[in-house]
């Protein structure tokens, strides 16, 4: 008896088997054709994107400076002039890396600046009215010519597009104040002069317990119950909110360690990482990028390798140089003074000449 | 004569001139409260310029208020007895009113010395966090001309006729209505724009009173 049962549960197994088995050869057939559906519905897309493309550039202007190609609508916008004084500054920033560019055109979309038409819905490139001059359309020029393109962990790390670093002055002005005034332990540290809170604070190191690095406790509990409040202060992570806020470090920092990669606010924006950049650039020489862009690996390392130097030296020189862009505090200018005294007899002269006791 | 002058201006202003050199000696304490060394939970950097910089509000505001009524005050027993005093007196007219500039002039350092004061007790009480700096010399002397600026400009208005006044504002009133056509008619006629920046960017009569006043900076 309990033969024949083992044997009937072992023919039933045996066409669980057999069924789940074919289950599964139909669910990957299915896939399978719908990986072939993607396939094709994508690949048609791209046709379409880039016959849509090959006819928005027809009867357009191609323009060559250098490194620099330019394609835009034709219209009195002076961009030859304005590619040339871009290029200069490219090949002086990115140096012999700049030839990234003669593969990447920079798309330009010339408006009317008088007309009250709506602009195209769908925009060529960047729009810019037609009455920019030179000076402002090889700023626009600039701002558009993003290394980034060939390095997406360059600009994921610098946080927005690898330009060239204009208005250098006021950069670096801004990166003291942020020395100063940021809310994170790790720059703090950098300021008093620890290279490594530097490294850290610059995002430089890929670490593990990053969030400690970067803040302190009390900083932690800031960023989990005011900036983060929105997110972290709902279902099931309001219990640890509320342990955090009531001074649990722990619970901020699982809270912390919690928020998807990437998302935590970092010590110094990206001026900061600009200005680094900037000085690897002027330390590294021409070849710095080029160098920059064949190199894999932690921003630190890549670096240190591009410019040739030790990491720490190359952080020691930017603090040197954003320790030296102290603003100037009051704003105040050295001939305020004297304007105030003469703006202060002006009216008091014009008091003494009042017409009040004139006789008629 | 200047004694007399500066005495009986004295009587008039007092209590301005007094109430203006408390408020100027306190405003610089009060803005760095949260930076004292014996405070519970210390500012940050950041907190602490952001609590100096929404401080740094009154002060231009305090230094056009010391202008406006000591100006008023200058002139105003002038005005009610008709300017009768005045003219019995063996003084031509810009001397007389040069004197009286000159008392309310010098009544007006008692605010600039107590803010100057105020503001270098303040900054040495302060445990300032590393890397800012306190400026009271530049804030005081700021604050000194925008007192300077700000007298003058209401003294000149005060010395004038009502018909001067008049036609000030007139003017004024002419400005703000021809750009408010300007705008209604749909034209790109802008001109409260330039005559704003004329006045209040450098090199402008109140542009001293524009910008950050802080007593502590990076």
């Amino acid at each position: 008896m309990s033969r024949q049962l083992t044997c009937i549960l072992w023919i039933v197994a045996g066409a669980r088997a057999l069924g789940a088995q074919e289950q599964e050869a139909i669910l990957r057939a299915r896939a399978d054709s719908l990986l072939r559906e993607w396939r094709q519905a994508n690949a048609l897309a791209g046709l379409q994107d880039s016959l849509r493309l090959a006819i928005r550039l027809s009867g357009r202007d191609t323009i060559r400076a250098g490194a620099v190609t330019v394609i835009a609508n034709p219209s009195p916008l002076p961009l030859a002039q304005a590619a040339a004084a871009a290029d200069a500054e490219i090949e002086r920033y990115f140096g012999t890396a700049a030839h990234v560019f003669t593969d990447h055109p920079l798309l330009v979309q010339a408006i009317d600046p008088d007309t009250a038409a709506e602009p195209p819905r769908a925009p060529l490139g960047i729009q810019i009215p037609w009455d920019f001059d030179v000076a402002r359309v090889s700023r626009v020029l600039l701002t558009m010519a993003d290394l980034g393109v060939a390095d997406t962990a360059l600009r994921a790390w610098l946080g927005g597009p690898v330009t060239p670093v204009l208005d250098t002055v006021p950069r670096r002005e801004r990166v003291f104040v942020q020395l100063v005034t940021a809310p994170s332990h790790a720059v703090r540290q950098c300021f008093l002069g620890d290279l490594g809170a530097c490294r850290d604070a610059l995002s430089l190191v890929g670490a593990p317990d990053i969030v400690t690095r970067w803040y302190g406790p009390a900083e932690r509990r800031a960023l989990v119950t005011v900036d983060y409040a929105g997110f972290l202060d709902r279902g099931e992570k309001q219990i640890a909110f509320r342990s955090c806020a009531s001074g649990n470090d722990a619970a901020c920092l699982d809270l912390l360690n919690s928020l998807p990669p990437g998302s935590l606010v970092r010590p110094f924006d990206s001026d900061a990482r600009a200005t680094l950049l900037q000085t690897a650039a002027h330390l590294g020489g021409p070849a710095t990028f080029e160098r920059l862009l064949e190199i894999q690996g932690d921003m630190g390392s890549r670096l240190a390798a591009a410019t040739g130097r030790p990491i720490d030296s190359l952080v020691a020189q930017w603090r040197a140089g954003i320790l030296r862009s102290r603003p100037s505090p009051v704003t105040l200018p050295p001939w305020g003074v004297w304007l105030g005294l003469g703006w202060t007899a002006v009216f008091a002269t014009c008091g003494l000449r009042s017409s009040r006791w004139r006789v008629q | 004569m200047f004694r007399v002058i500066l005495y009986s201006l004295w009587k008039w202003s007092r209590l301005i001139i007094l109430l203006g050199a408390v408020a100027a000696f306190v405003l610089p304490i009060l803005s760095v409260q949260g930076a004292s060394s014996d405070a519970v939970n210390p500012l940050t950097a950041g907190e602490l310029l952001r609590s100096i910089q929404s401080w740094g509000v009154l002060y231009p505001v305090l230094a056009a208020a010391l202008g406006l009524l000591v100006a008023i005050a200058t002139w105003a027993p002038d005005h009610r007895g008709r300017h009768v005093h005045a003219l019995s007196l063996p003084l031509p007219r810009w001397r007389y009113a040069m004197l009286r500039f000159g008392s309310g002039s010098l009544l007006l350092t008692a605010p600039m010395l107590a803010l100057l004061l105020g503001a270098v007790l303040a900054t040495r009480l302060a445990a300032l966090p590393a890397g800012l700096q306190g400026y009271p010399i530049a804030l005081a002397l700021r604050f000194a001309l925008a007192v300077a600026v700000a007298y003058a400009v209401f003294f000149a208005v005060s010395a004038g006729t009502s018909r001067t006044a008049g036609l000030v504002l007139a003017s004024i009133g002419a400005v703000i209505l021809v750009q408010v056509l300007a705008t209604a008619a749909g034209t790109d006629l802008n001109l409260l724009g330039p005559l704003q920046n004329a006045l209040l960017n450098w090199p402008g009569p109140l542009a001293i009173f524009t910008g950050r006043w802080m007593l502590i900076d990076v």
